[in-house]
């Protein structure tokens, strides 16, 4: 059995995440070959074959051209699956290559199980095995599901990888994230604060979590009514009800009305110094820690 | 020109329970919504429509009873809704679907150009995020994937210029009509039906096409026609109120746990 792993590259280097390529065919034991195209692409420090395609033009995302040269490796290796990260990158390019090849594709996969692909299902409560009967199969992998342990120090064999392809889609240009409306109800993330965070001066650090995690920041009642917070970041009953991806609760002990406005959170992490507050029966994770400790130190983490 | 919106029923997945003694999916009583992505891909379809005067079509493939969901998109404001109906179509896997999707859009090309097909850039209840890549690639439309933004849709020059949504930021490409575009939920906010249009809906016609209306080979749709088949469904192991690290003693090292932790559940760059 054999992968041919689609590397990522980004702003002139190689995403760490393209490791976990590496363990996901090292989890199914399979071969590998890798790929990584763009400009100057620094290759992936792994013993191996290693298709790079460095040209200037390949370094902004041209879709035809990325997919004529993962399809040009596919013909030189013939593998059985071709695998890419689950990122945008590889949203928009996988089912590109799975088309041309006529191939099943298994998107975001979570883990192996007796060598057939693990995915999550609805909204991930529950896992599917999922089987392709194709010569070939796409997969793309879920980020952090497959963790690489080893140290990157092999020696890649390089082979060079050039072709041309007109594009279909002509790149304008990029444009930073922007700072969004408070609409929490829209929101994918949120980070509430309440009263455990002691004083109105320590919002700022529940709302620099916030930032690091791309979300939003939420409060419970009594922070608004003691003017900490604006009532339109409330999230509760008397405020807005909210169905966020990931919602971080900050010193909130779990009103019952605060419950009812965000009980719907795909997922939960409660930090908070009592490990018995209600909001840790809902919770997916809890923290038992002092929030304004804690907070800082997750801050940091993410900026890194 | 046509602007073709593809919707989906979907079970509401905030509601899916497990029957904890059969560890089996409880199917009965789970009410059915329309995938919530597909509910903007709609919504910019009206737009669109409101702006250009283009007439939208909503095209759903699924059962007998996802009729209701092409209710609701007659009753946003939507010229004409298709359900794609037929057992044949059953069991099918993403490829399989946009096989009976395109044939259908195909279709609707010989008496109107259509110009923009609209998906949802994933479903709840699969995620496979391939149909609306699996139809531009059969079509031979320009595949535009998480656009969070119509910058531009120049009807001289026959181009639209878009905005896509990528980790920490936006990427502004320009493409020829036609094209297919998956949208993100900030494309926009998905308007409420009027009662009267709700109350005229519930009278109009959702036509049904069938693989006679269609023609495919029985090859090509299905469960034949699909190369990837799902053969076990299980509840992962819960993790529920599980506490992790030492947050009073070791603030930091548990900070790492659960940034790592977080990343293991893809809840980062969100």
């Amino acid at each position: 059995m054999k992968t041919l792993l689609v590397c990522e590259y980004r702003e002139g280097k190689l995403l760490d995440s393209s490791y976990e390529l590496v363990a996901f065919a090292e989890r199914l034991g399979a071969e590998k070959a890798l790929v990584i195209i763009g400009s100057e692409p620094e290759a992936p420090k792994v013993n191996g074959k290693v298709y790079v395609a460095a040209a200037a033009t390949y370094g902004e995302y041209n879709p035809d051209l990325h997919k004529k040269l993962v399809l040009e490796a596919v013909q030189r290796e013939n593998p059985d699956y071709i695998v890419f990260l689950h990122s945008s990158y590889g949203w928009d390019l996988a089912p590109r290559v799975a088309a041309a090849l006529k191939a099943g594709q298994v998107s975001e996969v979570v883990g192996i199980v007796d060598g057939k692909l693990e995915v999550g299902f609805c909204n991930a409560k529950l896992r599917r095995i999922v089987s392709a009967k194709s010569a070939r199969t796409v997969v793309t992998i879920q980020a952090g599901a497959f963790s690489f342990t080893g140290e990157a120090t092999g020696t890649p064999q390089i082979e060079k990888l050039d072709t041309t392809a007109a594009s279909s889609v002509e790149f304008i240009g990029y444009e930073p994230a922007e700072a969004k409306d408070v609409d929490l109800t829209r929101a994918e993330v949120i980070v509430s604060a309440g009263r455990g965070i002691g004083k109105k001066d320590n919002v700022p650090v529940i709302a620099a979590l916030a930032k690091a995690l791309g979300g939003e920041l939420g409060a419970s009642r009594p922070v608004v009514d003691s003017g900490w917070v604006e009532h339109s970041h409330q999230v509760g009953t008397t405020g807005q009800s909210v169905s966020p991806k990931l919602y971080v609760a900050c010193g909130i002990s779990g009103a019952i009305q605060h419950l009812a406005g965000m009980k719907k959170s795909d997922f939960v992490v409660a930090i908070n110094k009592d490990k018995d507050a209600p909001i840790g029966e809902i919770a997916d994770v809890l923290v038992v820690a002092d929030v304004m400790q804690f907070v800082p130190a997750m801050t940091a983490k993410l900026m890194k | 020109m046509l602007v073709v919106a593809c919707i989906k029923q979907v079970p509401d997945t905030t509601q899916v329970q497990i029957d904890p003694v059969t560890n089996t999916l409880v199917r009965e009583g789970i009410p059915f919504i329309v995938n919530p992505y597909d509910t903007h891909a709609l919504e910019e379809s009206l737009r669109l429509k409101d702006k250009f005067g283009f007439r939208v079509v909503a095209m759903s493939m699924g059962p007998p009873n996802a009729e209701a969901t092409l209710r609701k998109a007659m009753a946003a404001g939507v010229d004409e809704a298709i359900l794609l109906s037929d057992r044949v179509f059953g069991g099918a896997d993403t490829l399989a679907t946009s096989n009976v999707l395109s044939a259908a859009i195909t279709r609707l090309n010989k008496t109107e150009p259509v110009g923009i097909v609209f998906c949802g850039k994933q479903t709840i209840d699969g995620d496979t995020a391939q149909v609306g890549p699996g139809i531009a690639t059969r079509l031979g439309f320009t595949q535009l994937t998480l656009v969070d933004r119509i910058i531009n849709l120049d009807l001289s020059r026959k181009v639209i210029r878009v905005r896509r949504k990528l980790e920490g930021r936006h990427e502004i490409v320009e493409a020829p009509l036609p094209v297919m575009i998956t949208v993100v939920r900030e494309l926009n906010r998905p308007r409420y039906p009027k009662v009267p249009m709700r109350l005229e809906s519930a009278n109009s016609e959702v036509k049904v096409w069938n693989n006679e209306v269609l023609k495919l080979d029985v090859n090509k749709i299905g469960l034949k026609g699909s190369p990837t088949w799902v053969s076990r469904i299980f509840s992962p192991e819960r993790e529920k109120g599980e506490i992790i690290g030492d947050g009073i003693n070791d603030p930091v090292g548990t900070a790492h746990l659960l940034v790592d932790k977080l990343r293991s559940k893809d809840l980062l760059a969100l």
